[in-house]
Formats: C-alpha cells, sequence, structure tokens
C-alpha cells in the first residue's frame, strides 16, 4: 500500500524538494529533514542562472513543493545518525527527534571550497579578492560590484579551478560548472561597468552543456572579455589595495604579471562535512572525492551502497541546476519502483 | 644504449618531481628565474613528459638547464604535486654525466663552478671559502668585500668568527678526518663520478677547441680563460 510507505528525505534543497513532489505526486508520505532554517539550500545563494541569466527565484518557486496532507517539513533538523531498525530506518538529529521511513533519499548536495585555504590567493586578507558566492551576493543585492572602497573597478580578473583540480586542497576532480558560472559573471561584470576590462584565467574552459559555448563565444564576441590559459600562482596587494597577479600565459609561454582592482574566485563544490555522520551507522560510503557513492556510476547513479538509501542531487557529485533536478527525478522513480518491488 | 629517458628514469628525483603535469603554469608564474631569463619551467616539464629523445636531447646540451637556480619555489605550489626543480636536477645530472653540458655556455661554466665550490668543499669543507673569493676574478663582489678579503682576520674575528683556526666556531678549520669523511661520502654517493666527469668531458672540450699545449694536451688555464671571457663577452 502506497500510501502507508513513509519515505525520509535528508536535505531541503532545490533536488530533496522536486524528489519531494515526485513522491507525494504518486501518493507517499514524505518528511523533508532540512537542517537550516528555511528550505532552498544552496540556491538560495545564487542571483542569476546560466546559460540564460533566469532568476534562480524562478526555480526555488517551481520547485517549492505545494503544502500537501502527505507532506512534512521539518527545518533546523540536523540529522546525523541513520540506521537500519527491523527493516526500517531510524533517522535522528542531536536533540530528541526521531523520523522512522521505509526509504530515504540523500539529498545533502554540497559545500563551498573556503578560499582563505588557497592562501596565496588572499581571500580573507585581501579586501578586494571576492568568491564567485560573494559576487551573486552583490548582483542579487541589485548594487553594482565595486572595490571595497566603493570605486568602480577597471580591472575584473576571474580565477577557474579554485579549490578544484589541485592536490594541494586535496581537491583532484574538477567542480564542473565553475567554468560557466566565471563566463557568465563575466558577462555580468561588463553588464555592469561596460568601460571594466574583464580577464579569465583558465586551465581548460569545460563548458560541457549544450548552450555554454555559445554563452563563451558572446562573452567574447559582444563583451570583449579576454580568456588567459594560466593558472594564477599569486595575488600581491600593492598601494591603494590595488591587486597584482602573477600567472603564466602558456600559450605565449612567458610570465604575466597583471594589475587589476578586482579578484574573483571561482570556488569549487565540495560533499558535505555530515556525510560522514551519515555514512557512520549503515553501509553508506563515500567516494574517493567524499561524495555519497553511488552503487555504480552508470545505471545505478542514484543507488547509494546501502539499500533502501537513494542519492539525489550535487551530494553524488559537482551538478548544475538542472542536473540535479534530473537527478532528484530518477532518485524518485526509484525509490517508487524499489518500493513496489517489496509490496511484492 | 640507454635511452634518455632511461637515464632519467634510473634517478629516483624524476619519481618524485613528475607525477604528471597539466601545463598550468604556477611553476613558471611563481619561478624567479622565469622572470629574468627565457626560462620556462612549465615546457621543460612538458618536455620530459613526452618523452621525447630528440627534445630531451636537445634540452640537456642547452643553456636552459642551468638557469633554475633550484629554490624548489615551484614545489609546495603545483596543483599536480610534481616539483620542476627535481626534475631539473635529473636533467643536469645526465648532462654532466653525458658530456651534454659543454654543448652550451652555461653548461660549460659547470668546470668553473666545480674548480671553485667543488675544490672549496672537498679542500676546506666549505662551498664558498673566504680566502678564494679573490677580489680580481669576483668583481661582482664590489669594493666592500675588497676591503673585508684584505682584513679578513680582524674582520672575522670582530664578527666572533674563528676564520682557519682549530677549536669550535663558525668558519673554523675542518679537521683532516672530516674532509676525508667528506670525500668517502662524494665518492659513495656518485658526486667524485660526476666531478670526473665533468673534468674529462670539460679537457676533451678544451682540447677540440684548440686549447692546447706544446705537447698537444688540453691547456685548462687557457680553457678558464676563455670561460671566463665567454661569459663576459654575453655580458
Ligand atoms: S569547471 Fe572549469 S573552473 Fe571549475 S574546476 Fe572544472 S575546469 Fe576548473
Ligand atoms: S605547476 Fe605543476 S602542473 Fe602546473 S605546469 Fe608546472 S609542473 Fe605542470
Ligand atoms: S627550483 Fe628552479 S624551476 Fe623551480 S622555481 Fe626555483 S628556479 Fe624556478
Amino acid at each position: 500500500m502506497i500510501d502507508k510507505k513513509h519515505i525520509a528525505i535528508i536535505g531541503g534543497g532545490i533536488a530533496g524538494q522536486e524528489a519531494a513532489s515526485v513522491l507525494t505526486g504518486l501518493g507517499y508520505k514524505v518528511t523533508i529533514l532540512e537542517k537550516n532554517e528555511r528550505m532552498g539550500g544552496m540556491l538560495n545563494k545564487w542571483s542569476k542562472l546560466f546559460p540564460d541569466f533566469s532568476s534562480s527565484q524562478l526555480v526555488l518557486d517551481a520547485v517549492k513543493v505545494a503544502t500537501d496532507k502527505n507532506l512534512n517539513v521539518i527545518c533546523n533538523a540536523d540529522i546525523f545518525s541513520v540506521q537500519k531498525e527491523n527493516g526500517r530506518f531510524k533517522l535522528s538529529d542531536n536533540s530528541s527527534l526521531d523520523v522512522y521511513a521505509d526509504a530515504v533519499i540523500m539529498s545533502t548536495g554540497y559545500n563551498l571550497f573556503d578560499a582563505t585555504l588557497k592562501e596565496e590567493y588572499g581571500y580573507g586578507v585581501f579586501e578586494n579578492v571576492i568568491t564567485s558566492a560573494d559576487f551573486e551576493k552583490v548582483h542579487k543585492s541589485g548594487e553594482k560590484l565595486t572595490t571595497a572602497d566603493g570605486k568602480a573597478p577597471r580591472r575584473v580578473a576571474f580565477i577557474h579551478c579554485v579549490g578544484s583540480r589541485d592536490a594541494k586542497t586535496g581537491n583532484t576532480y574538477c567542480s564542473k560548472v565553475c567554468c560557466i558560472t566565471g563566463v557568465k559573471q563575466a558577462i555580468e561584470v561588463t553588464q555592469m561597468w561596460p568601460e571594466c576590462e574583464v580577464f579569465n584565467f583558465y586551465m581548460d574552459l569545460r563548458l560541457y552543456g549544450s548552450k555554454y559555448d555559445a554563452l563563451y563565444l558572446e562573452a567574447q564576441k559582444h563583451h570583449k572579455i579576454q580568456f588567459i590559459r594560466g593558472r594564477l600562482s599569486e595575488v600581491s596587494e600593492r598601494q591603494g589595495k590595488e591587486l597584482q597577479l602573477k600567472a603564466e600565459d602558456t600559450l605565449q609561454g612567458r610570465p604575466l604579471r597583471m594589475k587589476t582592482d578586482i579578484v574573483v574566485l571561482l570556488i569549487g563544490m565540495e560533499a558535505c562535512k555530515q556525510n560522514e555522520d551519515l555514512c557512520r551507522d549503515n553501509a553508506l560510503e563515500l567516494d574517493e572525492n567524499r561524495f555519497f557513492k553511488s552503487k555504480n556510476i552508470y545505471n545505478h547513479r542514484n543507488s547509494s551502497t546501502q539499500s533502501g538509501v537513494f542519492l539525489a542531487g550535487s551530494c553524488i557529485c559537482p551538478m548544475s541546476v538542472n542536473e540535479s533536478l534530473e537527478s532528484a527525478r530518477s532518485a524518485a522513480m526509484l525509490v517508487d519502483k524499489s518500493l513496489k518491488v517489496q509490496e511484492r | 644504449m640507454r635511452t634518455m629517458m632511461q637515464k632519467l628514469r634510473e634517478d629516483v628525483r624524476l619519481k618524485e618531481g613528475l607525477n604528471a603535469c597539466m601545463g598550468c603554469g604556477i611553476c613558471t608564474a611563481v619561478c624567479p628565474a622565469a622572470e629574468y631569463f627565457e626560462y620556462d619551467p612549465r615546457s621543460i616539464v612538458v618536455t620530459v613528459q613526452s618523452g621525447n629523445e630528440e627534445k630531451i636531447r636537445k634540452l640537456i646540451e642547452s643553456d636552459t638547464i642551468w638557469m633554475c637556480g633550484q629554490c624548489m619555489s615551484c614545489k609546495p605550489r603545483c596543483p599536480r604535486n610534481n616539483c620542476p626543480g627535481l626534475i631539473i636536477s635529473v636533467l643536469r645530472r645526465v648532462s654532466q654525466e653525458t658530456g651534454a653540458f659543454v654543448k652550451s655556455r652555461l653548461g660549460r661554466q659547470q668546470y668553473l663552478i666545480l674548480k671553485t665550490i667543488g675544490t672549496n668543499i672537498l679542500e676546506t669543507g666549505y662551498c664558498v671559502y673566504p680566502a678564494s673569493v679573490v677580489p680580481e676574478t669576483h668583481p661582482e663582489q664590489g669594493d666592500v668585500w675588497k676591503w673585508i678579503y684584505d682584513n679578513k682576520e680582524a674582520v672575522y674575528e670582530r664578527v666572533g668568527a674563528n676564520l682557519d683556526k682549530e677549536g669550535p666556531g663558525a668558519m673554523r678549520k675542518i679537521g683532516r678526518e672530516n674532509l676525508d669523511e667528506l670525500e668517502r661520502v662524494f665518492a659513495e654517493s656518485g658526486g667524485q663520478t660526476l666531478f670526473t666527469s665533468i673534468v674529462e668531458y670539460s679537457r676533451a672540450y678544451a682540447k677540440e677547441s684548440g686549447f692546447v699545449d706544446a705537447n698537444g694536451q688540453p691547456d685548462m688555464e687557457k680553457y678558464t680563460d676563455f670561460l671566463l671571457n665567454e661569459d663576459n663577452d654575453e655580458k
């Protein structure tokens, strides 16, 4: 009996909510456990989306789960244990909350790389070094990006692969979405300040989406954004808080020094720290990048290594908004399938 | 015959220094030598990674590998945990072993370095030994150095050193026993073999280039003069 089955979803970001919509639509009872005060997760921090500059609010509104007699949303629930008990799952947070469920979906999402760890880039030390997330905050506020002392920037440099593809930070994988984010934000800077020179320092431009290369073309053609193939070595501050960058223009084979007013670090996506807790009392495993490990990455991407626990969204690996939503829908379908098999 | 690549791989420092290079250029960006010379550690790493025999041979015959200051600034920054400085150490060793160093101006200076620093270490126990930094041959040291050189007994005593004397203290005389041990370290570690190799190849090159005495043997004094001036010509 479907309406007797209960599914717990850990994480109320867009993936968790999308999975909840599908499952309540199918008649299941669903509880979303969100650790923050409010739903929506990381997308709350984003202003506009690549590749078409839609407002992230559109997506947030669209995934917002309709009030449904079968849906229960619990915020401020920081689940740290998932245990199997008599064929069901018992989820606990560190207060007295216990939730019992027939199946669990992990949609814990991701963390942003802590840019202060990349000390040579000066984040947290030089005021004019900001991250892509800081940029979104400015954009969302409707203000224009300015230097710390409120001036219009004459030059802005975007730095790709900060905290990704870097053995020194322990993250050797590619975060996948920061290249296109960098192209998008570079265009947004020129929209704010048409006179501003914008440079993107990249190592490889990984623009994997079918519409992403068009944005790259637009950035070069209409916004005169300069793409320099070289990874940033270090940032230093000069008088007047101007920044100096050291990189190599690897296509020219020469060291390059550049003065710029603002540096934007395109920080990568990391697995959530609490994933480790969530693995402790069951057969869940993490992969080599500390994201949840799928049963197999081809046709069981949404199945975890613990039967009855499913994976949705960017707790599997870095994902774009679209991919997260698709992943959530397939996780929900898989839950449905597995509970129906149990029925028989 | 062993290939260049095999020779390089025999050195454990290559394994330590080269995982896999993604060509990002961070090493070049941070490299002090790249600021002053036509020098690009990234392209050296990429060349070694390619395993191309011809390109590697050209590299060890070139000035390039001698421009590195071995400061190892490139090591802590590389996102792939490579160390270009170590790769260059290995290229240098192979260049010294195979005699490829005589084909470049900076490479030929190995002979001068051996004669000064090499001799200093084995004979005095110090890389830089004050008495051997003669002002006439080291004009770059300037007038202050000339003055210190002329008054070295008093100056070193004044700063609390124990120049050339028995007992403890900075710049003290290194005893025979310790010098013998140093020599054994050089013999064991292969340093002595490299010294011999550098001297042999330099002698052969001197002869080939016409720096010979009355008996047709290499005249290393003339050759040394040539090396010193070759350097000056360039400046
Ligand atoms: S998507 Fe681009 S910026 Fe992000 S880690 Fe991959 S290559 Fe680097
Ligand atoms: S820093 Fe490392 S990966 Fe980058 S070019 Fe140099 S050796 Fe290659
Ligand atoms: S060790 Fe050599 S290559 Fe590396 S930074 Fe120093 S001078 Fe440059």
